[in-house]
């Protein structure tokens, strides 16, 4: 691992994908790492293209400039597949988490990618089972829990998000969000 | 210390400005701004206070007195001219003057 | 117990807010602070606070407001950024001029137009001669640890002036980064209970604030303010040096980065230190002689201090993120009046960059040491100052 490891999502806006990023850090703080999260701030509207950012260190996180060469790419949103920027900085080991129904060999394909790694999850499938709307981000958090489990176990993420959420929101909503993390952490499709 | 004109130095004023303490305006002499002396009769004045009011400097000097009828109130005893700056506005605003029959205020120039 | 937590720069000041629990807070809120304000009005409404929260209609009012309410006795915050800022104006000089001890969050933002909600500092460098002690940070924790030793700064018996604790925003006020979070209680210790001066509510020792000087008094409370202004400095040393026993992380008047033999200097304020810290490890691997100075304490400025603590380096790059249309940046004007009677005096040059949130990348540093090597090497300055990564050169 190089001195920061680098993630950077992609989303729409109105997706949460900057929450995402943020709940993301917050648990992986909860382990003891050194995080930080950030949004790339344009005009916020609902719809258009969002990119939001994480670091992870053990040491402390100095910089706050656009992660330009990330570890993972986070696909939020499958309609962006075909944006530039999704592949912008990517290298051979780049590692993509991508939420669609579509299969690994497919998405992987789709992105025109060769050496990397791709991950996918049903994510937004996922949870119109348990929620019956599309808040894809801890379905997302237990794919990355998955495809990165040096930076955060699944148990350590869902014991930091049951906390996290229990600060936020009714028991019973913690509970659902904990299962959407572990059947996005299950129904990953790897290539 | 303080320069020739008692004015103090920096060291020795209080910050920002501000007066610690209260009701020094009586310290002020306004009276030497007057070139207008406003003089109250006693004989022409209703004790309707209306001057008191309007005085800018608090000039006027109340005691306690009777209503014709015997009531408890308060009327004019005089001006004070270490503080009545001559603007004039009691003369202006007393009823009696405004109805022009007698005074109750004259309003008049300083002698030299 | 302190803990680590990952909160963004506003969340920061916030709890910060929420563990001083000043008497007032009046604020209306602007972007990118506005999370200061609803993170405090939650305390508020939640009562985790004590403060009397007005809420009012432009910034004008908030600063007259919290003029009043310190006046009146209280200890008084709000937070602000850019525009918010700017209409502000005419009541931080009156204040300063009170010698209120009111504390404002800035925010840094752009000041328009054309509108930006971006990070910039022209907006706390503009108020630089509003007699406010300004204090910058570079990232959550210094911000959130500057807003804690405030109050005890400004409300020093030989201070007694407003404050600005400045930080980036968005890259920091909007970023969530690891930081650590004081005990409520040991906060509480430390800034201790306010004490008014001659307060307005006192009304059994009446005064009168907001009185008038004419050419009799009033250079001799302009020199009363600038004497409590050289004061900050001993004073800052003295908070920092207390808040470093009691928490354990220290701050001086500004930072040194490897600055003890470094022959290239970079001078800058607020979060771009990171990076430059970040590259300074780089160049200094590969064997070469640099360093970094961040600004802490702007206002007053540390002419004496800074001079010694460049006495050994043989260039500095001053970068500015703010301009003086039609002159040189704030920072820079102040390094040469630092630097000016140096025997030898460092080879100086200006680079005004960020503007507006324009990206400063790790490269671009990297660029920059380039060029003060070659500038060192030639001897001489080609540029004295230019924009940084600006199209058309
Ligand atoms: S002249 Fe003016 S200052 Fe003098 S008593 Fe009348 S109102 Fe007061
Ligand atoms: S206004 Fe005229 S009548 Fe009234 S109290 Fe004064 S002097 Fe007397």
């Amino acid at each position: 691992m190089s001195k920061y490891f680098e993630v950077r999502w992609h989303g729409r806006g109105g997706q949460g994908t900057v929450t995402g990023a943020k709940s993301l850090a917050e648990a992986v703080q909860g382990t003891g790492k050194c995080v930080s999260a950030f949004p790339d701030y344009g005009p916020e509207r609902r719809g258009a293209p969002v990119r939001a950012f994480n670091r992870f260190s053990d040491n402390r996180i100095r910089i706050h400039t656009p992660i330009l060469a990330p570890n993972v790419v986070m696909i939020v949103d499958t309609t962006l597949i075909g944006t530039k920027s999704l592949v912008e900085g990517v290298g051979e080991s780049t590692i993509f988490v991508v939420n669609t129904e579509k299969s690994a060999a497919e998405t992987k394909s789709l992105l025109g990618l060769t050496t990397q790694t791709v991950h996918t999850v049903p994510a937004n499938h996922i949870s119109y089972r348990l929620f019956k709307r599309e808040i894809p981000n801890s379905a997302m958090m237990g794919a990355f829990a998955r495809a990165c489990p040096e930076i955060i176990s699944l148990d350590a993420l869902i014991e930091e998000s049951e906390k996290i959420f229990s600060h936020l929101l009714a028991a019973e909503l913690v509970g659902k969000n904990v299962e959407a993390i572990r059947c996005g952490y299950n129904e990953v499709q790897t290539l | 210390m303080s320069d020739k004109y008692g004015l103090k130095d920096w060291q020795e004023l209080p910050l920002g400005g501000v007066i610690p303490e209260g009701g020094n305006a009586a310290d002020y002499e306004t009276g030497t701004w007057r070139t207008w002396r406003p003089v109250w009769l006693k004989d022409g004045c209703i004790h309707c206070l209306t001057c008191w009011v309007f005085c800018p400097e608090g000039a006027y000097v109340l005691k306690d007195g009777k209503t014709p009828k015997g009531k408890d109130r308060k009327e004019i005893r005089e001006i004070n001219y270490y503080h009545c700056k001559g603007c004039g506005l009691c003369a202006k605003e007393c009823p009696v003057n405004k109805k022009g029959k007698t005074e109750a205020i004259q309003f008049i120039r300083e002698e030299i | 117990m302190s803990k680590f937590s990952a909160i963004t720069g506003n969340g920061a000041i916030a709890e910060a807010m929420r563990q001083i629990s000043p008497d007032v807070v009046a604020a209306f809120p602007i972007t990118p602070s506005t999370q200061i304000i609803e993170d405090f009005a939650k305390f508020a409404a939640d009562g985790k606070v004590d403060t009397e929260l007005i809420t009012v209609e432009s910034e004008h009012s908030a600063m007259s407001a919290c003029l009043g309410a310190s006046v009146a006795g209280g200890r008084v915050m709000t937070a602000t950024s850019a525009n918010g800022l700017a209409l502000m104006w005419e009541m931080l000089y009156v204040a300063s001029g009170m010698r209120q001890p009111i504390l404002v969050a800035v925010v840094n933002r752009a000041l328009s137009a054309p509108i930006n909600i971006h990070c910039d500092h022209n907006d706390s460098m503009g108020a630089r001669d509003a007699g406010w002690i300004q204090i910058y940070a570079e990232n959550n924790q210094e911000a959130y640890d500057n807003m804690l030793m405030a109050p005890v700064i400004t409300e020093h018996a030989d201070v007694r002036l407003p404050l600005m604790v400045c930080l980036d925003g968005f890259i920091i006020s909007h970023s969530i980064e690891t930081m650590q979070l004081e005990d409520d209680s040991k906060v509480k210790d430390f800034v201790g209970e306010h004490t008014a001066y001659h307060a307005l509510l006192d009304t059994d020792n009446p005064s009168t604030w907001g009185s008038l000087d004419l050419h009799d008094y009033y250079i001799e409370h302009k020199k009363g303010q600038q004497v409590a202004m050289e004061n900050v400095i001993p004073v800052v040393e003295e908070v920092s040096e207390r808040f470093y026993q009691e928490f354990g992380r220290k701050y001086e008047l500004f930072e040194s980065y490897c600055l003890d033999d470094a022959e290239r200097v970079v001078i800058a304020i607020n979060s771009v230190a990171g990076e430059l810290k970040e590259v300074i490890d780089e160049v200094r691997d590969a064997g070469e002689k640099v360093g970094l100075l961040k600004i802490r304490l702007f206002r007053p400025f540390p002419y004496a201090e800074i001079a010694a603590a460049l006495k050994n380096c043989k260039i500095v790059t001053v970068l500015d993120r703010s301009t003086s249309m039609g002159a040189y940046g704030p920072l820079f004007v102040e390094i040469c009046s630092a630097l000016y009677d140096a025997d030898p005096r460092p080879m100086l040059y200006s680079r005004t960059f960020g503007l507006g949130g324009r990206e400063l990348l790790l490269n671009d540093i990297r660029d920059l040491f380039e060029e003060s090597k070659r500038y060192l090497d030639e001897g001489k300055i080609e540029k004295r100052s230019y924009f940084l990564n600006v199209r058309g050169g």
